[in-house]
């Protein structure tokens, strides 16, 4: 039995090695930048790093990514100026665009549409509108220079605060125990492929235990109360918009028609709030828009986005 | 509690530590462990269904000492006949119900009535409900035709004998003269065994997620949307299957078996390569082996089997055949499928080839196959892989009409799947997997077996590899054989 038991170990141990050193080779597993808050609260990822995004249990997705000085994936350096024409992309992981290699992004091929201007990406995974809000405010001397800015907007995701405060859940990834088990990549590697999933599933069931349980019985929501929920929403783009301003002369939101409740799009329309809808464009595509395992936007989804933009930037001019 | 899953790898540990270390020194409290265990296990499904197994047990086990304690043969027979009746009655309840009805009023309605169901149920199919019946009217059968000398009067060693857990949802479906005496007599740990029950389970869990689950979406894609597809896609589609059902059953014997071994017992094999069989006769050697095997001793040979005449064995085939169909699942498709492999049989067994390949495997004495058996093997494999167009299908009509769109207009395509596969990726999957399991045909159990040790490593890395490579953790992971 005692030979049973310490040659398992051995063979599992040594397994384990090997299939890291495999990983490592064949760059199975992603590169995780390292993020932080600065001076102005604002959480972005920490500058000049680079790496590759991974998706798929066998690089069904592989890109590279390269963080510029001001903490965003982008191929260029912001630095805008008064004389020149800029177009600022804010929004989350669509805009970030870690799917694709970096100098072939949303903002690089609107670069090419319309040749005089230069465009700024401030795009990172997991920001919602009141993320948004406060980097424009945070950072108004920058954007007051810049001549359009459009902001990737999700009803049913990006307007759940009313007011901004940094995420501290998504900090705690910057924690020791974090930053150190993503040195093992094979770690990395199982996670993101799902092998994991059950057994932190087991450790969340031990941990509930003695707890009451809750009722995993899903709710039919009623709805009276998708309105009223929807109706908060709305409040928090208020507010936000109150709080860290908007300025429609040169805000544009960039948001699915598809996917956004009538009664707010009629507020924006009756405000005067500009909006580019994506969400026709990409249905009528015949080829598919997203990543396979993802739902990011692919090199055609991205094309069709920028096009997008571009259109309407010209029209704009 | 499925073998693929965390929960049954920590219930697995638990026990095997308790058995060997705790229990060690008495072989009934071993089989007390076994048999909670066991329970355990399938009440982890729905503990409701426990009662069947229960009453299963309770009445094979009197009828077992009935059929011991009579003299007469007719009374013997009775005896028997009750097990058979119950447990045929049970199956026939919770499977079968439903479809008698259904198929009673489907054919008053082709004749021009119509007749409202009032009748049908909604009833659960008990998990594993045809293996454990099966097994415990193998103990009576095994009584009555004296393959058992005496029945056991250790009731708890019974009921661990039918419930016994690696093999209880899904076979192997192991006779009472094999199984149950190795639960009677005292098991002692032993090195090798244990290494090549780790060494199956690993093998088995390998079939289930690189093969079986890694080619589901493709056939379920093709078989839900068949009539989109031209006829090329589809037989890549049931090509595939025959690797998804081969992957996800044998799979699962192998962990069943390699279970079984870390507890110090020794289970039947229930697939020996049945892709290399030479003739449909070979195939039925090897694929499934445990049931076979039961028709063959309780069905085939009481029958008379080939000792009557030609017409009369003809005859029993059929009836094997269509039974052994109709066992896999109350409708319309196993049936075709199975009358579709008695008729691919009756003309080998005719010919008087279907015992010439039991004893070899194919390229048994070089490395290489012969042209010949190349070509033997490849007609069997599309024979079987065909027969899968009605086992795959969700009815009838389906079937025929998937047979008729590759049948009536060929035309061929590069198949993509919708959610962009790459799908070289898996067509270099099955290539490897049959070249590797062809390197170790000779011996289903040994599925590792290389000289070298460091040979011997590197293969286990890239199955584990692979494993990895292949995971995906958004597919339903349940066994094929579950449903039946």
């Amino acid at each position: 039995m005692k030979k049973l038991f310490f040659k398992s170990c051995l063979y599992v141990v040594l397994i384990l090695i090997t299939l890291e050193i495999i990983v490592r080779i064949f760059h199975l597993s992603k590169d995780n930048p390292s993020r932080f808050v600065d001076e102005f609260n604002v959480e972005k990822w920490v500058p000049n790093q680079e790496g590759y995004s991974v998706t798929g249990n066998r690089r069904q997705n592989f890109s590279k990514f390269y963080i510029n000085n001001s903490g965003y994936n982008s191929y260029r350096e912001f630095a805008p100026t008064l004389n020149k024409k800029e177009l600022a992309l804010v929004g989350d992981s669509f805009i970030e665009g870690f799917h694709q290699n970096y100098y072939n992004s949303i903002g690089k091929k609107i670069e090419n549409k319309l040749q005089d201007f230069e465009v700024y990406e401030y795009g990172y995974a997991g920001y919602d509108f009141a993320d948004q809000l406060h980097l424009i405010h945070a950072y108004k001397e920058t954007f007051d220079k810049i001549d359009y800015v459009v902001l990737g907007l999700k009803f049913e995701n990006d307007l759940m605060r009313s007011e901004y405060n940094v995420v501290t859940d998504r900090m705690h990834l910057e924690s020791p125990l974090y930053r150190n088990a993503r040195k093992i990549k094979l770690l990395v590697y199982t996670q993101n492929i799902g092998v994991l999933e059950p057994l932190w599933k087991l450790a969340g069931r031990i941990a509930s235990i003695g707890k009451k349980a809750n009722s995993n019985e899903e709710k039919e929501v009623t709805e009276a109360e998708i309105q009223y929920q929807q109706n908060i929403y709305v409040d928090n783009f208020k507010s936000l918009i109150d709080k860290y301003g908007f300025d429609k002369t040169r805000f544009i939101l960039l948001l699915n028609v598809d996917v956004t409740p009538q009664h707010f799009l009629d507020y924006l329309n009756k405000n005067n709030f500009e909006y580019i809808d994506f969400g026709n464009a990409l249905k009528q595509s015949k080829k598919p828009t997203t990543l396979i395992y993802d739902r990011h936007w692919n090199n055609h989804g991205r094309e069709i986005i920028a096009n997008l933009i571009a259109e309407h930037i010209k029209k704009s001019n | 509690m499925v073998f693929n899953s965390l929960d049954f790898f920590i219930f697995l540990a638990i026990v095997f530590i308790l058995y060997w270390f705790l229990f060690k020194k008495s072989v009934k409290l071993q089989n007390i462990l076994l048999l909670i265990s066991s329970y355990i296990f399938y009440g982890w499904w729905d503990w409701r269904f426990l009662s069947l197994i229960l009453l299963s047990t309770i009445v094979d086990y009197f009828v077992g000492i009935m059929i011991h304690s009579s003299e007469s043969q007719s009374k013997r027979k009775r005896w028997l006949w009750v097990s058979v009746i119950f447990n045929v009655g049970l199956l026939g309840f919770f499977k079968y119900f439903n479809f008698f009805v259904d198929s009673w009023i489907d054919m008053f309605t082709m004749f021009g009535y119509e007749i409202k169901s009032t009748w049908t149920l909604q009833v659960i199919l008990p998990v594993g409900i045809s293996f454990y019946t099966f097994q415990t009217m193998s103990y009576s059968f095994d009584l009555y035709y004296k393959k058992l000398k005496e029945p056991t009067k250790d009731f708890l060693s019974f009921a661990a004998f039918v419930s016994f857990f690696p093999q209880l949802v899904a076979g192997p479906i192991e006779r009472a003269s094999n199984l149950l005496s190795q639960i009677t007599n005292k098991r002692s740990f032993s090195y090798e065994q244990s290494v090549s029950g780790i060494k199956l389970i690993l093998w088995g869990l390998f079939k289930k997620v690189v093969i079986a689950d890694s080619l589901a979406p493709i056939v379920d894609d093709i078989f839900a949307n068949y009539s989109t597809y031209p006829a090329s896609t589809l037989i890549l589609g049931v090509t595939m299957f025959s690797f998804q059902v081969y992957g996800d059953f044998s799979g699962y014997s192998d962990i069943a078996i390699g279970t079984a071994k870390l507890f110090g017992i020794e289970l039947m094999s229930n697939f020996k390569f049945p892709n290399f069989s030479r003739n449909v006769a070979e195939y039925w050697q090897r694929w499934h082996v445990s049931l076979s095997t039961w028709f063959r001793h309780y069905v085939y040979i009481p029958l008379g089997g080939s000792r009557v005449s030609k017409l009369k064995s003809v005859r029993n085939i059929i009836i094997i055949f269509l039974v052994s169909g109709f066992w896999h699942g109350a409708n319309w498709t196993f049936i075709f499928w199975g009358a579709f492999h008695a008729l691919a049989f009756i003309p080998v067994f005719l010919m008087g080839r279907n015992t010439i390949y039991k004893n070899s495997v194919v390229g048994e004495n070089s490395i290489f196959p012969s042209l010949i058996e190349i070509g033997q093997v490849l007609l069997t494999f599309s024979i079987v892989t065909f027969s899968r167009i009605f086992f795959r299908s969700e009815s009838i009509t389906d079937a025929f009409n998937f047979i008729k769109r590759i049948t009536s207009n060929f035309s061929y395509e590069i198949y993509n799947h919708p959610m962009g596969y790459r799908m070289i990726d898996y067509y270099i999957l099955i290539g490897v997997f049959i070249l590797y399991e062809y390197r170790i045909r000779k011996d289903e159990r040994a599925p590792f077996k290389f000289k070298s040790k460091i040979i011997r490593f590197i293969v286990y890395t890239i199955v584990i590899l692979l494993m990895l490579l292949f995971f995906d953790s958004n597919i339903d992971r349940s066994f094929i054989y579950f449903q039946f």
